[in-house]
This record gives structure tokens, C-alpha cells and sequence, in this order.
């Protein structure tokens, strides 16, 4: 029988890889929302955030907070690369949406793939950001990462929300979610708008990598099973509505950890399933409603 | 004044801002627009008339390149590039679309902010959007509101307000008064009588054919993607004139 007055702490736990999932969620929308894409090489940023930040920081000695700065304008500069090589000359063509997934998903195996020759198989990890003794509520240890982790997932959300609805750039992407021709028509550069979604997008994933990556490690293959959580908080907050993702991502973190004390940690995947199951079955256009 | 004589009869025609040359468009395999000829002269108001499937909003998405299209259009004398949309709504041609293409889920001071979206001049900004205002009172009364929760009518002003807020050298209109009720579509023609009156060019296509013909200084008939007649309105004095044009 699981012991419940782990309760509370496997909830924080929980929280904090929710806000990751949330993060990765969101970059699922604001790719999906400028062109209907789902971009399944989004898992490959998260990899990529933590992976270069972890080089720069131990194997080039550069400080922390400037290493992960790198590593999130080059994760972004990567996503502009894959939208211009890879998804651009498709759309160009109207690939429909299977060859879309296939030839995005294409590129999330060759980075994968590339990293491990030119880093090697072995897990890698970073100190955590401050290196001081977590606050304790009673029972419940509340580490400093996990306070980076929320703090930070929660600035990121409140400055992408002040971008979509406060600046002209963020208001011409929306238009261009809601009717592509009409924002055509305004003189609005549709293609220039996919671009700067995949960087945003990327540059989403890389964070949510670098945050993360102290709490646990990062290896040349954990892109997948993130895109795959951050997929599902997407679905499960109504596809296409970042701030939904969000939640769906905590909704995510909070059942993984509970199905972990209650079921074990070899059911993890299961919970997660089990959640997308659920929600395609009870409420399929998710918390929010689908955006289209 | 003096725009209104030069549209008159006896008078040379005004140079032209827009003219397309053997401008043709296909969907696909479908023959949409046949090679044609049609000349918008500065500061005219011309009427494009047709049944139903005639290829109106065929022309109007051919000159702005938003369907497949062959042929040559020329901007106050200069090529217009073919398949960019961007590229021609940024030179001042700007379409208001059928079905209005307003961002509904968007306020409506973010529509209008949008269609001055490569404006950079914020007095320049405020000026086109005090104008705006002026022209379209009951859009200030809703710049908060969701535009997709307002009327038809005003979601009309709206797509026309969006289009001026561009600027345009060029304003086309995909049937303004589908869907409409009389006094709504009435209110906004005026509107635009009063814009090409003040020297805007405007192609103005239209299934209700009177309405147009008040307007209009020139008419272009269109049938089964085909100019099959260019009229002066004042020569039209019977529906029966029309109607015959119309089933020729």
C-alpha cells in the first residue's frame, strides 16, 4: 500500500515538471495556431536547451544564467532553420498534415541523432540554479529549483500573454491563427509570422529544457518523451489554446505523480495515457475548447 | 469637384491607377477568369455586375494575386507582382473580402489597428482612425467589443473601416451588401460614394445591380468568367437593359 503522507510532496513535485509539460505545451500551439502544423521536433528543442547549456556551462566554463541565454537564442535560431529547410518548402506545397508530423518528426530524429555523436549517450545534468536549503512547510520540502521552475514558467506565460495581446507583432500573429487570407489582405507577412512562431516556439522548449534539466538530467534522447507529455497537455487543454496547455500541462504533472506514489513510478507513462485517453473520450475538444 | 466631371461624358477618361492586361485565373484545372481587359481610372468608381458564379470575386482575388492568375496588372503604370498578396496590399490595393475576413475573435480597435499594419506613423495612425471613427460612428461606440459579436452591418463598417485604415490608393469591395438589411447597405454605399467623391479609386462589385449603378461612373458586365459588356450607367434606363445583358 502506498504511503499517503508522501501526498503533498509528490504534489509539488508534480507541480513544478507541470509547468515544463505546460511550456512544451504551449510551443505545440503557437506553431499550430500560425500554420496548423504540429511540430513533433519540439521535443528536440527541449533536449537542445538543456544539452547546450550543460556544454557551454561545465565543458567551456561559461556562467550559468549566459550559457542558458546562448543556448535559448541558438535553440530559437534552429527553429527558424527547421521551419525555413524543412516545414516551408512542404507548405509551400500544401503537404498535408500526416507529411507534416512524418517530416517534422524526420528532424527531431536527426538532431537526436546528432547529438549523441557529437556528446555522446552519457546522461548529463546542471547545479540547480541557487544552491540554498529548500523552504519546508511542515513536512513538505519546497526546493529552490522548483521555485525557478514556477516562477520562471509563470513570467514566461504572463510576457507571452502581454505579447499576443498588447504588441502589434503578437496581434498580427493572432490574426494570422484566425483567418491566414484576411491578414494576407492587411499586409501582414503570413510567412515571416511562421517563422517567428517556430522561434518563439523553439525558444519555449529550450527553457523549459534548461529549467528542468537540474531537477533530473538531460541525454540526447529525452526530447521525445517530453514532446510527447507536452503533446498531451496541448490536446488536453484544448488544442490551439496556449494558456489551456498550460493548465493541461499541470493537470499532466499533478496525475504522473499521483499515479507514481499510488501505482508506482513504472506506471508514469500509463497515467499520462490514461489522462489524453480520458480527455478524447470525456471532453475532446479539452479544458478550454479547441481554437478551431 | 473636378473628379466628378472627369468621369463625365465627352470627357477623356481618366489615366488609369489600376489596368490589367489578358489577366486570367484558374482553381486547379477550372478555367475561373478568361483573359480579360479591364482599366480602373484614378479616382473612378467602377462596378463589376454579373449573375451568380460570373467570376467577380475571381477578379478581384486575380488582381490581388490571391488565386492562381496569368496576365499583367499595372499600378499607375508600374507591374504589380502576380502571386504575392502581401507585396500588392502593400503598395495601397486593398481588398475588403467577401464574407468581411474580420479577425472576430479580436476587438474591434485591433481590427482597425491591424489593417494599418505596416503603418509606422502614429499621427499618422490616429488621423486614418479619427477618420474612420468619423465615417463609422457606431465603431467607436464598440472599439472594446469582440468584432465577431457585432451586427452584420457593423461588421461591414468594420471590414471597410480596416481597409481605410490601410490607406488605400485602390479600395476593391466583394459585395458589401450581401446579407444585409436595406438601410444598413444603403448607409455604407453612401459612405463610399462619399470616399470615391473625395478622389479614392473603388471597384465595386455587386449582385444588386441598382445599388452599384447609382455609384458607378463605368460598369463592366461579367458572365461565365467573360467581360461581355462595358457600360455607362446613365445608358442603362430599364432593368429589361440589364437583364438582357445579363442572359446574352
Amino acid at each position: 500500500m502506498a504511503d499517503w503522507s508522501y501526498i503533498p510532496q509528490v504534489l509539488v513535485s508534480g507541480l513544478g515538471i507541470g509547468c515544463v509539460y505546460g511550456l512544451i505545451g504551449i510551443g505545440f500551439c503557437v506553431i499550430y495556431n500560425a500554420s496548423g502544423i504540429v511540430n513533433f521536433a519540439q521535443g528536440a528543442f527541449v533536449m537542445l536547451g538543456g544539452m547546450i547549456t550543460q556544454t557551454l556551462f561545465s565543458r567551456h566554463g561559461l556562467p550559468l544564467p549566459v550559457a542558458a541565454l546562448v543556448a535559448v537564442a541558438a535553440v530559437a535560431a534552429l527553429g527558424v532553420v527547421i521551419e525555413r529547410i524543412v516545414v516551408r518548402p512542404l507548405w509551400n506545397r500544401k503537404a498535408t498534415m500526416f507529411v507534416m508530423i512524418l517530416a517534422t518528426l524526420a528532424a527531431q530524429i536527426v538532431i537526436e541523432r546528432l547529438t549523441l555523436i557529437v556528446v555522446g549517450d552519457q546522461p548529463k545534468t546542471l547545479p540547480v540554479f541557487t544552491d540554498l536549503p529548500p523552504l519546508m512547510f511542515g513536512s513538505v520540502a519546497i526546493g529552490t529549483q522548483f521555485l525557478w521552475i514556477v516562477g520562471g514558467s509563470l513570467a514566461i506565460v504572463a510576457l507571452l500573454a502581454a505579447f499576443f495581446a498588447l504588441t502589434r507583432t503578437g496581434k498580427a500573429m493572432r490574426a494570422c491563427s484566425i483567418n491566414r487570407e484576411a491578414a494576407a489582405l492587411q499586409g501582414i507577412p503570413v510567412s515571416r509570422m511562421l517563422a517567428l512562431a517556430f522561434a518563439l516556439s523553439a525558444a519555449l522548449g529550450a527553457i523549459a529544457g534548461i529549467l528542468i534539466t537540474p531537477t533530473q538530467y538531460t541525454a540526447f534522447n529525452v526530447g521525445v518523451p517530453f514532446a510527447i507529455s507536452g503533446f498531451i497537455a496541448a490536446i488536453v487543454g484544448g488544442f490551439g489554446r496556449p494558456f489551456g496547455a498550460f493548465l493541461g500541462g499541470l493537470l499532466l504533472g499533478l496525475m504522473q505523480a499521483l499515479a507514481i506514489v499510488v501505482f508506482g513510478a513504472g506506471l508514469k507513462t500509463v497515467a499520462a495515457l490514461s489522462v489524453l485517453l480520458l480527455f478524447l473520450f470525456i471532453r475532446p475538444s479539452g479544458i478550454l475548447g479547441a481554437a478551431k | 469637384m473636378n473628379l466628378a466631371l472627369a468621369s463625365a461624358r465627352g470627357v477623356a477618361a481618366p489615366a488609369p491607377i489600376l489596368a490589367a492586361t489578358g489577366l486570367s485565373a484558374r482553381y486547379g484545372h477550372v478555367q475561373a477568369l478568361h483573359p480579360l481587359d479591364i482599366r480602373i481610372g484614378e479616382g473612378e468608381l467602377v462596378a463589376v455586375l454579373g449573375p451568380n458564379g460570373a467570376g467577380k470575386s475571381t477578379l478581384l482575388r486575380a488582381l490581388m494575386g490571391l488565386v492562381s492568375n496569368a496576365g499583367e496588372v499595372r499600378f499607375r503604370d508600374a507591374p504589380l507582382p502576380r502571386q504575392d498578396v502581401v507585396a500588392v496590399a502593400s503598395r495601397g490595393i486593398v481588398l475588403v473580402p467577401e464574407g468581411r475576413g474580420i479577425f472576430g475573435p479580436m476587438s474591434v480597435a485591433d481590427n482597425l489597428e491591424l489593417g494599418a499594419y505596416r503603418l509606422r506613423d502614429k499621427s499618422e495612425f490616429a488621423r486614418r482612425r479619427e477618420r474612420v471613427l468619423t465615417l463609422f460612428p457606431r465603431l467607436k461606440e464598440r472599439l472594446g467589443q469582440i468584432a465577431g459579436s457585432m451586427s452584420g452591418g457593423e461588421q461591414q463598417m468594420l471590414a471597410i473601416g480596416r481597409a481605410l485604415m490601410a490607406g488605400p490608393k485602390v479600395l476593391l469591395l466583394d459585395e458589401p451588401s450581401l446579407g444585409l438589411a436595406p438601410r444598413v447597405t444603403d448607409e455604407i454605399l453612401e459612405t463610399l460614394g462619399l470616399l470615391n467623391r473625395e478622389g479614392l479609386a473603388i471597384v465595386l462589385v455587386e449582385q444588386k445591380a441598382p445599388l452599384a449603378l447609382k455609384l458607378a461612373a463605368r460598369v463592366y458586365l461579367l458572365s461565365l468568367g467573360r467581360i461581355v459588356a462595358e457600360l455607362d450607367p446613365r445608358d442603362i434606363t430599364s432593368h429589361d437593359d440589364l437583364a438582357q445583358h445579363y442572359l446574352s
